[in-house]
């Protein structure tokens, strides 16, 4: 099973996306053979979390199975979070501009779902060593450091961090990430510590799922890496796949 | 898969921030890219004269020379026979349109590749200007400016597009719809710039065949 732990779907303001939408990630999921990715939605990591969780609730269920939902938590708004019929909980520091370990996260992590945080090396909001103390104040929820902390420069020291805390895993989407730097991550970390996330559609699915299918890999490894390590991290956390129950979320 | 994969974006040589493979042969090989474009690395990050040399001296026809071209006011230009060459307007503090590189490019008659972080679109149009018979191949464009990249290719009819950083989604069948395949040119950058990606995505694009094949082989470019 090939699982993608990091999409997104919807318009973003920095730039031109050509294709946002749901249908057209089916669609490059089918032409490349990902079952599901997990997906937040852009409006909710921006300005709204409330109106884009609802939007990717709905996608979600117009693709049964294709869609997991990364609910957003905005520390500002402090939306209500459901622990059904999602994968688990997206939050973004840096454009939340709201540390990953403030006290203000606290309902993200009292939820006890796993959690895809963006990540990024010297970050005010979100280095690496942030993530590791959130992931030891709350060993019991499964964490996923975002794009390995970014920077390339920083993807050593983001192996480093991770495998002293069993809890945390790297997650390796990212424009500056390459074939070469996810079969590192794997030496450094461990195969088992490495989660397959392509960022689609702020990137494209493609050139993401391609990275790890074509990075210098045993079988073995890359099975772990493109879905095996993210289904064991769902399913310890009992998640389901299918979109939320209606009424469960306001 | 496309009969014949030009890369036409590729490194040759150490570099100073990482441990990379020295040699692109194995990668290229492992990844099924037949022929490509390289700049030595040295002339990036060290010595332009001694990077061309060394580059020069390759002899191996999978590796075809892109020598880096540093404009000198007091120094003749350059009698290179290379198809291709590079420009760092930005690393080597010239100017892309002043008066040398203007004389020098324009005696050369080659295509000119630039890496988009290193000029700009202002320069770029001024180029266009100034050498209209000038192709220029623009390399690491990125995914964030595509805005800016669809409002130069209308205005310089020879641009090409390197799309190994065009990385958002569907990106390269909408530059595709908008300007035709024969304006886009497969390339990597790598081993600096991941190349695992940009040729799982050449092979899945959502384009015609023969887009495809036109693209991998380098566009109406190379």
């Amino acid at each position: 099973m090939i699982l993608d732990a990091h999409g997104h779907l919807g318009p973003w303001p920095d730039f031109l996306i050509p294709d946002p939408s749901a249908d057209g990630m089916v669609a490059l999921m089918d032409r490349i053979g990902i079952d599901a990715i997990g997906v937040s939605h852009l409006l909710a990591v921006g300005p709204s979390a409330e109106e884009g969780n609802r939007l990717a609730f709905a996608a979600a269920e117009r693709h049964p199975g294709r869609f997991g939902v990364w609910q957003v938590y905005h520390p500002h708004q402090r939306n209500r979070l459901t622990d059904q019929g999602v994968w688990g909980v997206k939050i973004h520091p840096d454009v939340h501009q709201c540390a990953l370990d403030d006290r203000r996260y606290d309902p993200v992590w009292e939820l006890g779902l796993p959690v895809l945080a963006h990540g990024q090396t010297d970050s005010p909001w979100s280095d690496p060593q942030q993530f590791v103390t959130v992931a030891r104040r709350h060993p019991h929820v499964p964490l996923l450091l975002g794009h390995a902390g970014l920077w390339p420069y920083g993807f050593a020291r983001a192996a480093e961090l991770v495998r002293e805390q069993p809890n945390l895993h790297l997650e390796i989407c990212g424009s500056k990430m390459t074939g070469r730097w996810i079969a590192r991550l794997v030496e450094l970390a461990g195969a088992e510590r490495v989660i397959y996330g392509s960022d689609s559609c702020f990137l494209d699915l493609r050139t993401g799922f391609g990275r790890v299918a074509l990075a210098p890999l045993d079988d073995a490894d890359r099975a772990l890496v493109q879905g095996g390590n993210l289904a064991r991290v769902l399913g310890a956390a009992g998640r389901v796949f299918g979109p939320v129950p209606e009424g469960d979320l306001s | 898969m496309p009969e014949l994969i030009v890369d036409a974006h590729r490194l040759i040589g150490p570099v100073p921030f990482d441990d990379l493979p020295e040699d692109p042969l194995p990668e290229m090989g492992r990844l099924g890219i037949h022929r490509a474009h390289v700049t030595h690395t040295l002339s990036l990050y060290s010595d332009v004269r001694a990077g061309n040399e060394a580059l020069l001296g390759l002899g191996d026809p999978r590796l075809v020379p892109v020598p880096v071209l540093l404009p000198e006011t007091f120094e003749p230009v350059p009698d290179w026979d290379v198809p291709m060459v590079r420009l760092c307007p930005d690393r080597h503090r010239f100017e892309l349109t002043g008066p040398t590189a203007l004389r020098w490019l324009a005696a050369l008659g080659v295509t000119a590749a630039v890496d988009f972080e290193e000029t700009s679109p202002g320069q770029l149009i001024t180029l266009a200007r100034e050498l209209p018979e000038q192709r220029v191949l623009l390399l690491n464009p990125g995914y964030r400016r595509l805005r800016v990249i669809a409002e130069l290719m209308v205005a310089i009819p020879n641009l090409w597009l390197e799309i190994g950083t065009v990385n958002t989604q569907r990106g390269v069948e909408w530059l595709a719809g908008h300007f035709g395949a024969e304006r886009l040119v497969f390339g990597t950058g790598a081993p600096v710039m991941d190349d695992c990606g940009p040729r799982f995505l050449l092979d899945h694009l959502d384009l015609p065949e023969a887009d495809i094949a036109l693209i991998a082989s380098g566009g109406g470019l190379l």
